[in-house]
């Protein structure tokens, strides 16, 4: 193997390794119980959720609290194209008819809700990305309140609080799993790209990064776009495998799980999303387990419902307080020696009082 | 025309809740660059102290709702943020978003998810006549309590030590410092009053809605975050006045929009939301001190 | 405990070091009440390190630091300044968003005594240009009314040592006269002074002591007119050594 070839395979081991990884946890769970495949494939559409979260949060530094409102604007297109007429017409007779008539395939029917999140998400992240990263992420979350409030009284075209059920459960352990494979492909594939190495440097240092010239609202415009995609085609996972779409799913609770996912795996890299994705989805099995408890002799023993919740924001702060970084450490799988965020810096000038608000 | 008074009055009660939370956030925000999500669960456990103390007297529950806010804005302050103080606002924020969602998470866990009714003040829930206009008592009473708390927090850091201590530490925190500022003081200053004004909302909101339940408090704070984007992060009177007028906005909103639209009037308060962004992406009022260094 | 002569300021073997550069090395000396102390230097040699740790806004690595006879380790940033030791920080560094009499009362605000009003109209006194402009907005004065604004400002704790960095930065010439005439009347009340400088000619004039510091040592250090006469002065500014050892 030449230099070159040997520096090219290099770049691309966190990506293999991690499609590796997703591929080895379908197998293993191809051999396992209806209901553990079940949790699995769970856990592989919320790793899509994550990525497509990371795509913006991790690339440009913002949160954004707003993604799973893509997730439900892209779940209810392909919920509304993809059910049977005689469906639609049961739970949603003032359908208008065009909708109504429509009966496409499975994964066009994704593939529309996925490009619907995106274009909202480029309509309404144009404003957002002139923002002080601070502010943008205050402003995403009324993406989240007003795709909640909207959807929840459209009541024509998405049946208001009602579920709307009947969905094709088209969405099993394998087409989870290769939407996971394509999800983090492409996730790399942006932050490998020109765009994707720019906003990351201008994460870093803002200023020094549009001194060079970086139009850094056009790249955190492009980049919050792609993770509207892909945030909403992880909405349209979660509802074809329920079956059922429901408002109330795509809110607080989802947002605040994916955003924990994201910042105990690690926010600043790729492998930082899937392995928080993973190992957050496996920890909830857990406390879900113990909230239903054991029975030992006689006696019951059970953890108070809402105990997994809270634990699971116990572990958040204590990963922020101890491990800001993440489990990943803001590194990439494959990559010993290179940081993808700025680790300890040790020959940063000494704080003094012109750095304003440094209160350490 | 009396109609319209009547709206508008409903408007400016509104818009006096969201600027009440608006400042409490912004005062934070203001000394520790913090923007407190958990400001929600001040608002709710306040709230929950008044249910727990309604029935045997009102006195009682305000009471206890102030000190509910404050002991626990207090105890978050010193659990959770301070061992946070210097990470830069975006940790912070996902932080509050944790603790907010501990809060929210425990106290359904200790009292279940479900809306408690509560007969709060019920005599402010009549009709007063105002120069011939008949007009809700519990909104006449909201607006007065809404400036009062403004006059008061405006005169506490206009015109007492404290508040000097807390302005300066907001524009420069170190250089404060220097001059023997203490932070833990400052800070701890800026939790107890977003404390009390959150109990202040808190009241209204149950004098108003009946209820109590977990999530009672988010609404508000969603929506006054977004009043603070507005208005100007850094800047307490911006804050006030987005809050206050995206408040305004929501209500006069729903009178204005034709039935059909009502439903979505969040999103036409977004898209008001955005154009102001669009034009003024600092807000309206962007505080000095935090100008971009080029 | 405390006499008059007290040393105000003593600094032992101070060395500070970010990861693996090393801004000051091995510093060490006084001042007393009424002196006014310079250290001149060129950009990067360490004075603004060496003040920033004084003031316990930087960490120290190593050494000593007293203000009045009271160790400076473990004290935080927000009571060096009741140990005696006032910052006129570099860049000035007022509040902008306050009025000039705020950001006056602010420097007292660690005093809980009856004076602090006479205090202020000392100062008024002692500036005239701050008393004419004492309600406007302090982001309004222009960079030499600002200096004399942070100058009053550290005056209100009642220090006994005052630390400039820099303070003739980005001010006129005219502005500077002033501010050094300020220090030497300030001096004659006995509070000692301690100036960091880029600009020697200034400190030269003022100071009853100079060191000149470069790469974070004290290369030379002394009366002013022994300093300049010295054969190795341009080379202990500079930080290149002719011949022999400059000591």
């Amino acid at each position: 193997m030449t230099r070159a070839m040997r520096e090219s395979a290099a770049r691309l081991a966190p990506l293999v390794l991690l499609v590796a990884l997703v591929i080895a946890v379908a197998c293993a769970a191809t051999f396992a119980p209806i209901i553990l495949q079940r949790r699995v494939t769970q856990a592989l559409i919320m790793l899509v959720s994550v990525v497509g979260l990371y795509v913006f949060a991790g690339n440009s530094g913002v949160f954004s609290f707003g993604n799973v409102g893509f997730m439900a604007i892209a779940a209810y297109v392909s919920a509304l194209l993809t059910m049977a007429p005689g469906q639609k017409s049961v739970f949603l007779p003032e359908l208008p008819k065009l909708l109504a008539e429509q009966h496409w395939p499975g994964p066009t029917g994704a593939l529309a809700g996925g490009a619907t999140a995106a274009v909202i998400g480029a309509l309404a992240g144009f404003p957002l990305m002139r923002l002080s990263g601070i502010s943008a992420s205050i402003a995403t979350f009324s993406i989240l309140v007003v795709v909640y409030v909207g959807l929840g009284n459209w009541t024509s075209v998405t049946g208001g609080q009602n579920s709307l059920m009947g969905l094709p459960n088209y969405v099993g352990l394998w087409t989870a799993a290769i939407w996971a494979v394509g999800a983090i492909a492409i996730a790399f594939a942006y932050q490998e790209s020109r765009g994707g190495l720019l906003l990351r440097a201008s994460r870093e240092d803002e200023v020094a990064a549009r001194a060079a010239g970086v139009d850094i609202v056009r790249h955190r415009w492009m980049a919050f776009t792609l993770s509207a995609f892909l945030s909403g085609v992880s909405g349209v996972l979660l509802a074809h495998f329920l079956g059922t779409v429901r408002v109330e799913t795509y809110y607080l609770d989802l947002t605040f799980l994916i955003i924990a996912m994201l910042v105990i795996g690690g926010a600043g890299s790729l492998t930082g999303a899937v392995v928080g994705a993973l190992t957050i989805s496996l920890l909830t099995e857990l406390l879900r387990e113990a909230e239903v408890g054991f029975s030992i002799g006689g006696t019951h023993f059970a953890a108070p419902a809402g105990l997994g919740d809270s634990a699971l924001a116990l572990l958040m702060l204590i990963i922020i307080l101890y491990r800001p970084k993440g489990i990943a450490g803001g590194r990439e799988i494959g990559f010993p020696s290179r940081t993808v965020s700025v680790a300890g810096r040790n020959d940063v000038p000494p704080p003094d009082i012109s750095s304003n608000h440094e209160l350490e | 025309m009396r109609e319209a008074a009547q709206v508008l009055v409903d408007a400016v009660s509104v818009g006096g809740l969201y600027a009440l939370t608006a400042l409490g956030i912004g005062m934070i925000f203001g000394v520790m660059r913090l923007v407190n999500f958990a400001h929600a669960d001040l608002i709710t456990f306040a709230g929950y102290a008044i249910l727990m103390f309604f029935a045997q007297s009102t006195m009682l529950a305000i009471v206890a709702a102030v000190i509910a806010a404050i002991v626990l804005a207090l105890i978050t302050e010193r659990t959770a943020f301070r061992p946070l103080r210097g990470a830069n606002p975006e940790t912070l924020l996902v932080s509050s978003f944790a603790v907010s969602f501990f809060l929210e998470k425990t106290l359904i866990m200790v009292v279940g998810g479900r809306p408690k009714g509560v007969d709060f003040l019920p005599g402010l829930a009549r009709q007063v006549d105002v120069a011939g206009v008949r007009l809700q008592l519990l909104h006449l009473v909201t607006i007065a309590i809404s400036l009062a708390l403004l006059a008061g927090t405006t005169w506490i850091l206009r015109a007492t030590r404290l508040g000097l201590e807390m302005r300066a530490a907001a524009e420069n925190f170190r250089m404060a410092e220097a001059l023997g500022v203490r932070a833990n003081r400052v800070i701890a200053a800026a939790f107890a009053i977003s404390g009390l004004l959150a109990a202040a909302v808190a009241c209204m909101i149950v004098a108003q809605t009946g209820l109590v339940q977990p999530r009672m408090g988010l609404q508000l704070v969603v929506i006054a975050f977004v009043g603070t984007v507005i208005g100007g992060l850094g800047s307490l009177p911006g804050a006030a006045i987005g809050g206050f007028l995206v408040g305004v906005a929501s209500i006069l909103l729903q009178a204005l929009l034709p039935e059909a639209l009502r439903p979505f009037r969040e999103a036409f308060v977004f898209v008001a939301v955005a154009l102001v962004l669009i034009v003024r992406p600092l807000g309206l009022f962007p505080s000095r001190s935090l100008r971009q260094r080029i | 405990m405390s006499s008059a002569s007290e040393v105000v300021l003593r600094v032992e073997d101070l060395t500070i070091r970010y990861g693996s550069l090393t801004a000051v090395k091995d510093a060490t000396f006084e001042v007393g009440p009424g002196e006014i102390v310079a250290i001149i230097g060129p950009n990067g040699a360490g004075k603004s390190s060496f003040l920033s740790a004084i003031a316990a806004i930087a960490p120290k690595t190593r050494g000593r630091v007293e203000i009045c006879g009271r160790s400076t380790d473990g004290v935080p940033r927000s009571e060096i300044v009741r140990l005696g030791a006032a910052l006129v920080p570099e860049g000035r560094q007022i509040f902008t968003t306050l009025s000039v009499i705020e950001n006056l009362k602010l420097g007292a605000t660690i005093r809980r005594d009856e004076e602090i009003a006479s205090d202020l109209e000392a100062v008024f006194v002692e500036f005239p240009v701050l008393a004419e402009r004492r309600r406007q907005m302090a982001g309004l004065l222009s960079g030499g009314e600002q200096q004399m604004l942070a100058i009053g400002r550290a005056l209100m704790s009642r220090p006994r040592l005052i630390m400039l960095d820099e303070p003739s930065l980005g001010l006129a010439p005219m502005a500077i006269a002033r501010v050094y005439d300020k220090l030497t009347a300030i001096r004659s009340r006995g509070v000692a002074i301690l100036v960091a400088e880029q600009n020697a000619a200034r400190a030269f004039a003022v100071a009853d002591r100079v060191l000149i510091m470069s790469h974070g040592r004290f290369s030379l250090s002394g009366r002013p007119d022994e300093v300049r006469a010295h054969r190795d002065f341009d080379g202990a500014y500079f930080g290149v050594v002719m011949g022999g050892v400059s000591r």
